[in-house]
C-alpha cells in the first residue's frame, strides 16, 4: 500500500473546493480595518453583530480540519514501520529504507485511537453545521492542516499535527464552547466540551511521544520543536488566534497546560501568534496602500 | 427608476458591476420600488455588513463579503448578491411604508430586533424565488431570542408573513425573548 500521501491528492467530492494558504494570504482585503490598530474586540462572542455567520464559518473550518486530522492520524499509523516488525522491515529493506523512521507500536495505537476520535468529530461537526444552517463545502477548504502531516519524520509529524494543529483545536474548541454557553445553545456547548476533552488528549499524546522518542536525541527534538514553531505560526492564520482581542480566537492557556505545554511553550506560542497578527496587519496595510496608489494613478 | 453600481470596476475582488445592476433591477421591479437605487460596494474588506439609506435614491452600502462566493474567495456569488440586496431593499421598503414609522433607526435596533426583521425580510426573499437556507436564519433568530419551542414558532410566523407592521414584528420578537427561562 502506498505511503506518504501528498496534499494534492486528498480525496474530496465535488462539494468541496480547496484554497492554499498562499492564495488566502494574497487577499488584499482586511477585516482588521484600514485605520491601523483598534481597541475594538473581534473575539467570537454572541454579542458580535455577525456572530451567527462567524460561528457557522468557524464550524465549517472545524469540520474540514477534523477531516484532515483524521487523514493525518491515519497516515501516521500506516506510513511508519513499527520497531521490531520483521515483515515490514523486509519491505523497507527492499525499498532501501534505513529504518530510522521506526516508531513504537504504542505510538501507532495512539494514532489509531486519534483517527477514531477524529472520525467521530467529523460526524459531530457535520451535525453541528446542519444545526447552524451550514452546508458541506459552503466555504473553501484550506489544506494547510494536512500539509503539516506530510513530514517524513514521525516526530516532526507529531510536533506539527499533535502539538501545533491539535493545540490550535484546543483554542478553537474553547472559543466555540464559550460561544455556545453564552448563547444558550443546548448542543454547541455540550459537543464542543466533549471534543475539547479529546483534543487535550491528542496534544498530550504528542507531547509525551515527542519527549519519549527523542529522549536520547536532543538534535532531533530541537528540529521537531522548530518545526512546531513554524506550524504554530502558520496556524495563527495571520492573527486569527492570539491573546489579543483583535483575534477572533483566544489562546486557551489552561487547557494547553493540561495538554502538557510548559508555561514557556505557551508564552512562545502567544508571542508567535501576536507577531503573526502584527505581520498580517502590516502586509494588508502595504497592499491597501499600493492598491490606493494604483487607483489614483 | 435607475440603478447605479459603485465602483464600475473592481480591483480587490472579481465582481461584475453589470451583474449586480441586473440583479438589483430585477429585485426593484419585483418589489415595486419606485425610487432610484445606488449600490456602493466596499471592496477593501471581506466582511459582509450591509447598510441602507432610505430616500431617493435608496443607497445600499455593502461590504464585499456580502456578495462573495464563500467557496471561491474574492469571486462573486449571484445567490448571495440577490439575497443580500433583496434583504436590504425589503427593509428600505418597510421603512418607507406607513406601518414601520415607529421603527427606531438602524443603529438603535437591538440584536433581537435586527434578527426578527432579517427573518421577516429573508422569508419574503425566498417567496420571490431566491434560494435561501432557512436554518441559517432560524439559527440567527435563536441566538438572539433563545433556543425555545415558542421562539421557533414565532420565527415560523415571522418567516411566513407578508404584511407585518413594526409594532407587530417588535411584539413577536419580545414574546420570543420573554419565553427564555431565567438563568438559575
Amino acid at each position: 500500500m502506498r505511503k506518504f500521501f501528498p496534499v494534492e491528492e486528498l480525496a474530496r467530492d465535488s462539494r468541496f473546493s480547496q484554497v492554499t494558504m498562499a492564495e488566502r494570504m494574497k487577499d488584499p482585503r482586511s477585516a482588521l480595518g484600514k485605520d491601523g490598530p483598534t481597541t475594538k474586540s473581534n473575539r467570537l462572542v454572541p454579542s458580535r453583530p455577525d456572530a451567527s455567520t462567524a460561528a457557522r464559518a468557524l464550524m465549517h473550518g472545524i469540520f474540514v480540519g477534523e477531516i484532515q486530522a483524521l487523514e493525518g492520524a491515519g497516515r501516521t499509523c500506516h506510513d511508519f514501520r513499527t520497531a521490531g516488525d520483521s515483515a515490514r522491515r523486509a519491505q523497507d529493506d527492499d525499498a532501501g529504507n534505513d529504518g530510522s523512521d521506526a516508531v513504537p507500536f504504542a505510538l501507532k495505537l495512539d494514532m489509531a485511537r486519534q483517527a477514531w476520535d477524529e472520525a467521530r468529530h467529523v460526524e459531530i461537526s457535520v451535525k453541528l453545521s446542519d444545526w447552524m444552517g451550514g452546508e458541506i463545502g459552503e466555504y473553501a477548504e484550506n489544506t494547510v492542516l494536512f500539509q503539516a502531516a506530510c513530514s517524513t519524520d514521525p516526530i516532526l509529524r507529531l510536533a506539527g499535527v499533535n502539538r501545533a494543529l491539535e493545540g490550535l483545536a484546543i483554542d478553537v474548541f474553547t472559543t466555540m464552547k464559550e460561544f455556545g454557553d453564552l448563547a444558550g445553545d443546548p448542543y454547541l456547548e455540550f459537543c464542543e466540551d466533549w471534543m475539547l476533552a479529546d483534543e487535550v488528549t491528542h496534544v498530550k499524546m504528542g507531547s509525551d511521544w515527542l519527549r519519549k522518542v527523542t529522549e536520547n536525541d536532543p538534535e532531533r527534538r530541537k528540529k521537531a520543536l522548530e518545526f512546531q514553531g513554524v506550524v504554530d505560526k502558520l496556524f495563527s492564520y495571520g492573527g486569527t488566534r492570539s491573546d489579543s482581542q483583535e483575534s477572533p480566537i483566544g489562546l486557551a492557556r489552561r487547557f494547553r497546560e493540561l495538554a502538557g505545554f510548559t508555561d514557556a511553550e505557551v508564552e512562545d506560542i502567544a508571542d508567535v501568534s501576536l507577531a503573526a497578527l502584527n505581520e498580517r496587519k502590516a502586509a494588508v496595510e502595504k497592499m491597501q496602500r499600493a492598491a490606493e496608489q494604483f487607483a489614483e494613478a | 427608476m435607475s440603478v447605479t453600481v459603485i465602483p464600475h470596476t473592481f480591483q480587490f475582488v472579481a465582481f461584475d458591476a453589470a451583474l449586480i445592476e441586473q440583479i438589483t433591477r430585477t429585485l426593484v421591479e419585483a418589489l415595486g420600488i419606485e425610487q432610484d437605487v445606488t449600490i456602493e460596494v466596499d471592496e477593501t474588506t471581506p466582511l459582509a455588513r450591509l447598510r441602507v439609506d432610505t430616500g431617493d435614491p435608496i443607497v445600499v452600502h455593502a461590504e464585499s463579503g456580502a456578495f462573495e462566493d464563500t467557496r471561491r474567495p474574492r469571486q462573486q456569488s449571484e445567490g448571495a448578491t440577490a439575497t443580500a440586496i433583496g434583504r436590504v431593499l425589503l427593509r428600505a421598503r418597510d421603512r418607507m411604508s406607513d406601518g414601520f414609522g415607529e421603527a427606531p433607526p438602524d443603529h438603535e435596533l437591538t440584536l433581537a430586533q435586527v434578527a426578527a426583521w432579517e427573518a421577516y425580510c429573508v422569508g419574503r426573499v425566498e417567496r420571490l424565488g431566491i434560494a435561501v437556507n432557512q436554518q441559517r436564519w432560524r439559527y440567527n433568530f435563536r441566538n438572539r431570542h433563545g433556543f425555545t419551542d415558542h421562539g421557533d414558532a414565532v420565527f415560523d410566523r415571522i418567516w411566513s408573513s407578508d404584511e407585518l407592521t413594526w409594532a407587530e414584528l417588535d411584539e413577536l420578537s419580545r414574546s420570543a425573548t420573554a419565553a427564555v427561562p431565567a438563568a438559575s
